[in-house]
């Protein structure tokens, strides 16, 4: 079993099934693809994300031998290293995805406009939605809060009415079903440390300041504003940005003493896009130290740089409005000076935390978790993929803040592991 | 004449947002060998590739195309589709009228609608062309050769023969262990590297499966993904092993002293680099584990270290970071201060690069516990007066320039790959990067994988990278390879070039232009031969040839000018 469909779990996944071995890989979203699904381009290549991800999940999803568990948790977990039993809670969808065909026309009909989680609340969705066109599985799923039938007793239903195959089933009910595995793969992930918790970077207050996966968001050629940089607050084209990294990172008194190792790279590539949007623009970054340790990532800041991105080494002190602009206070600790910008938007490099429900799902797992709140593994240097309890292996974010290409190396070193363990049980 | 069955799919609102779905479908209806013509709303959905399915049995088809998105999402799916149906699967091919046409044209209804009609007839044409192939067998031996016994190629070494397959690890040294073997102890914990290699060695060189060879190298490689056959120079001798696949693990060195002039380009010896420091602290090394100055044996007071002592520095061809030694130096200050408690520790820095897990929190300690005073700036000069090493530097915080009078001096020197993996690389027929390292398939999605089928990248060669690093990357080589190993059966695309062996005047330009090298003049005929398993389907070749003799099954030329005519 591997727990998490992004892009660690799919590797995961992808590697044991290619073995042979049958897989269950559990969701928590209706589809698969993870924090990546949200990314816009990646560095140090300026890929598309969603170019180089979508033929995985779609791998992922028609493999004859993965079987997906989407919108779904991990309840109970029994059992040991070879015979675990896991107890599977599938939310209720309302919707029979066995007879959707996944065609959108209930999403197209649906009058209900709620704030995306997706979208990192920029963007909307309907009451009844699927993450994105290109979701794995392409099923939606209702979100019974914002439902007016729900809400209303019975009202509404446009999406009922409408749907050409009568998959509507408002009476559906959650599911609970155990599955019996050899070896689980964590493979949670992250989020990213809340806004609301940054209260002289406007906790959350101020519509021009957001953090870097609503940026992401706003660069996505998916996105809400179909990759146009536009502010929140009036949708005008922002000529001064202000990138603020170790938002909460490196910071013991906020509980953050760790750093979030991603927010350097994607900052330079956030500040890149923007000037190639942009071409006017200015953007700032403001940093502690440029932390470029992979493969051409150095050589990927230095061309940030060239092309007009401005650094800036130092700590912010407070971001405020003021005359429709955010007024950002911080210091250059190489001149020794003050700085103050007015600008139009202002991004925070949040710190990434473990993904929301870790601890319990650890606890589930009776793995340990270490003072950071992320899986530990059973020797930071030469096992790095264990977890220490045995058959169950770590894999991505959720051990600590890493990038795509190592959680994708941890997710086929995953695998190894369960291969290695498969092939041992074969009896000779 | 060929019975062709088109599928229009809608893809929701996808496709038929800008293009006007019923009436492509109905055009191509009337289309010169279409027999069958028909939309829905999902063709990759299970009813529409039941659709598919039944007009096969229904229609007697014996093409089909699907018009839909990229065939990178669903070719497979809709070829296997077919092939269920009984219908040779390269009989199938996709029309892209999604990437390549509604997704750019949301503006243009009448015009985007037209071009899809068009792209989905020169996909009619090749597919009344396709001839139907199968799979190319591939025989499969299930043993693994691992260059480098360093931490990475053993973690895969003892990966792959866990579960049962055979290992041949070839190491160049007296023994197995690496740079790792070298180091006093690790980060974070300070724990001994020798204690935590000797589990890592046991594991390999007790397990029945592996054949470690040491003072061996790879001195040629023949063969291909599957059945590779290496010769290995072992103490002198020629063997000779086949295997199925390949992990390169070959490491890292540090870039040569004499280099760095303005550090002294190693005149003094008191001006040492990383490693040679780490020797000083381990138990096992010529101290014994005490640092002395080298110059005369005495404990250095005051010890500079000189982080990017050559790494950023694109003007020494070194534009890179070597990612791990603002940790090891970290480490290393540390260690000085806890056994020289009087003494101090200058490191000097540009940026700090904590990057893992609990990582800034070490540099951290050695900065509030152990009092090592950081400088932020580069050192310009290192040289000997009065007995001491001068040491120039700035500090670009206070923006003034530092002299520190120091006994000992430790470069971080950069990482470089280690001697011979270019000349290794060539031999493999793997890519490599401006500065030597092994070039991974893909920066992102295929870390361990090289260009090359059956060539598995694991470490430093790959880039610089420290140990839970190498480790992980190991492991997940390891995947790589247990994954093929676990296949029944391997075959390769048939979409290989072919020769005409009438046309062919054996001139052997094909020859030079094949990036794969598939290709042979054969000695007796003097005409070019495609060796089918190496051949990528590029194309490369039918373009170089001058007669036409090169062609790709499935790209003949018939089918590309038939495809043409269609759009013009």
């Amino acid at each position: 079993m591997v727990i998490g469909g992004g892009i660690s779990g799919m590797q995961a996944a992808l590697d044991i099934a290619d073995s042979g071995y049958e897989v269950v890989l559990v969701e928590r979203l209706p589809s698969i693809g993870g924090r990546m699904a949200q990314l816009s381009e990646t560095f140090p290549t300026l890929d598309c994300a969603q170019c180089i991800l979508t033929p995985r999940t779609v791998e992922v999803g028609h493999h004859e031998k993965i079987k997906l568990a989407t919108y779904s948790e991990v309840e109970e977990v029994g059992g040991h290293l070879g015979d675990f039993r896991v107890k599977v809670r599938r939310k209720p969808a309302y919707v029979d995805w066995e007879r959707c065909t996944g065609c959108g026309l209930c999403q197209e009909k649906c009058l209900w406009q709620v704030p995306s989680d997706f979208e990192r609340g920029i963007g909307k969705r309907k009451a009844i939605y699927a993450l994105s066109p290109q979701a794995v599985p392409n099923k939606p799923v209702i979100d019974r809060e914002h439902c007016v039938y729900f809400q209303k007793e019975g009202k509404c239903g446009a999406c009922a009415k409408f749907c050409p195959v009568e998959a509507i089933d408002f009476q559906q009910k959650e599911e609970i079903w155990e599955e019996q595995v050899g070896a689980i793969v964590v493979a949670t992930g992250y989020d990213l440390y809340p806004m609301e918790r940054l209260s002289e970077y406007g906790g959350g207050h101020y519509p021009d300041v957001i953090d870097s996966l609503q940026f992401e968001r706003l660069l996505s050629a998916s996105g809400p504003t179909a990759g146009e940089i536009r502010r929140p607050s009036d949708g005008a084209v922002p000529k001064e940005v202000v990138f603020v990294q170790c938002a909460g990172s490196r910071d013991p008194e906020r509980g953050v003493a760790y750093c979030s190792q991603i927010c350097c790279m994607y900052t330079a590539k956030q500040a890149l896009l923007y000037k190639h949007k942009v071409h006017h623009g200015q953007a700032y970054v403001f940093y502690i130290d440029i932390r470029a340790g992979g493969k051409g990532y150095e050589e990927f800041v230095q061309r940030a740089m060239e092309e007009g991105v401005l650094y800036l080494r130092g700590k912010v002190s407070k971001i405020f409005p003021q005359n429709g602009k955010v007024m950002v206070w911080g210091a250059d600790t190489l001149s020794g000076k003050r700085v103050e910008i007015a600008a139009d938007l202002v991004v925070l490099a949040t710190a990434i935390l473990p993904s929301q429900g870790t601890s319990d799902l650890a606890e589930k797992l009776r793995i340990k978790i270490g003072e950071s709140g992320f899986y530990e593994e059973a020797h930071p240097q030469v096992r790095p993929i264990e977890s220490g309890a045995p058959g169950i292996y770590l894999a991505g974010a959720g051990q600590g803040p890493k990038d795509i290409p190592e959680a994708v190396a941890q997710g086929s070193a995953a695998a190894a592991k369960v291969l290695a363990l498969f092939a041992s049980e074969v009896p000779p | 004449m060929r019975k062709v069955g088109v599928f229009v799919c809608h893809c929701g609102n996808n496709i038929a947002g800008a293009v006007e779905v019923e009436r492509v479908t109905e055009a191509l209806r009337s289309y010169p060998g279409v027999a069958y013509s028909i939309d829905y709303l999902y063709v990759c959905s299970d009813p529409g590739q039941d659709l598919i399915k039944e007009a096969i049995a229904e229609r007697d088809l014996d093409g089909v195309v699907v018009a839909a998105c990229s065939p990178v999402m669903h070719e497979t799916t809709f070829r296997r589709t077919v092939a269920a149906a009984g219908l040779n699967p390269y009989l199938c091919e996709v029309a892209n009228i999604r990437e390549q046409c509604s997704w750019v044209h949301r503006d243009d209804i009448e015009r985007a609608t037209l071009k899809a009609t068009q792209i989905i007839e020169t996909i009619v044409e090749k597919v009344r062309h396709d001839e139907p192939l199968l799979p190319l067998a591939m025989s499969l031996v299930r043993r693994a050769l691992i260059i480098g016994g360093g931490i990475a190629g053993l973690q895969a070494a003892s990966d792959i023969a866990a579960a049962g397959y055979g290992v041949i690890l070839v190491e160049r040294e007296e023994g197995v262990g690496g740079r790792m073997a070298q180091l006093s102890g690790t980060y974070l914990n300070f724990d001994s590297t020798v204690d935590l290699l000797r589990e890592k060695i046991e594991a390999v060189t007790r397990n029945p499966h592996v054949t470690v060879l040491t003072r061996a190298q790879v001195e040629e490689l023949g063969g291909y993904l599957g059945d590779f056959k290496v010769k290995v120079r072992r103490q002198g001798n020629d063997e000779e092993y086949e295997v199925g696949a390949i992990v390169v693990a070959t490491g890292y060195e540090l870039y040569p002293q004499e280099w760095l002039s303005e550090y002294g380009g190693e005149r003094y010896p008191d001006v040492i680099d990383g490693l040679e420091f780490e020797r000083m602290l381990s138990p096992t090394g010529p101290t014994g584990g005490e640092i002395r100055c080298p110059s005369d044996g005495r404990v250095p007071q005051e010890v500079v270290f000189v982080q990017c002592a050559g790494s950023r520095d694109p003007e020494r061809g070194v534009a890179y970071c070597s990612k791990i030694c603002c940790m090891y130096t970290a480490k290393q200050a540390m260690m000085y201060k806890m056994q020289v408690p009087q003494g101090q520790a200058y490191i000097f820095y540009i940026d700090i690069r904590a990057l893992g897990k609990g990582y800034e929190e070490f540099t951290q300690r050695g900065m509030e516990e152990h009092r090592v005073l950081y400088l932020r700036g580069k050192v310009s000069k290192v040289f000997p007066q009065d007995g001491k090493m001068m040491v120039w530097g700035a500090d670009t915080l206070s923006g003034k320039g530092v002299e520190v009078a120091a006994d000992l001096v430790v470069l971080a020197t950069p990482m470089v790959p280690s001697a011979g993996a270019f000349e290794l690389a060539r031999k493999l027929r793997v890519a490599t990067d401006k500065h030597g390292f092994f070039s991974e398939a893909h920066p992102k999605l295929r870390p361990v994988e090289s260009l090359t089928p059956g060539v598995y990248l694991a470490g430093a060669c790959q880039a610089p990278k420290d140990i839970p690093e190498a480790v992980a990357q190991g492991s997940a080589a390891a995947a790589k390879v247990l994954s093929l190993f676990s296949q029944e059966k391997i075959t390769h695309d048939p979409i290989v070039a072919v020769v005409d062996s009438e046309l062919c005047a054996g001139c052997g330009i094909c020859v030079e232009v094949c990036p794969y090298e598939a290709r042979e003049i054969h000695p007796l005929t003097k005409i070019a031969v495609v060796k089918e398993v190496l051949c990528q389907g590029c194309g490369a070749c039918l373009v170089a040839c001058p007669n036409k003799a090169s062609q790709l099954r499935n790209f003949t030329p018939t089918q590309v000018m038939a495809m043409i005519g269609a759009l013009v």
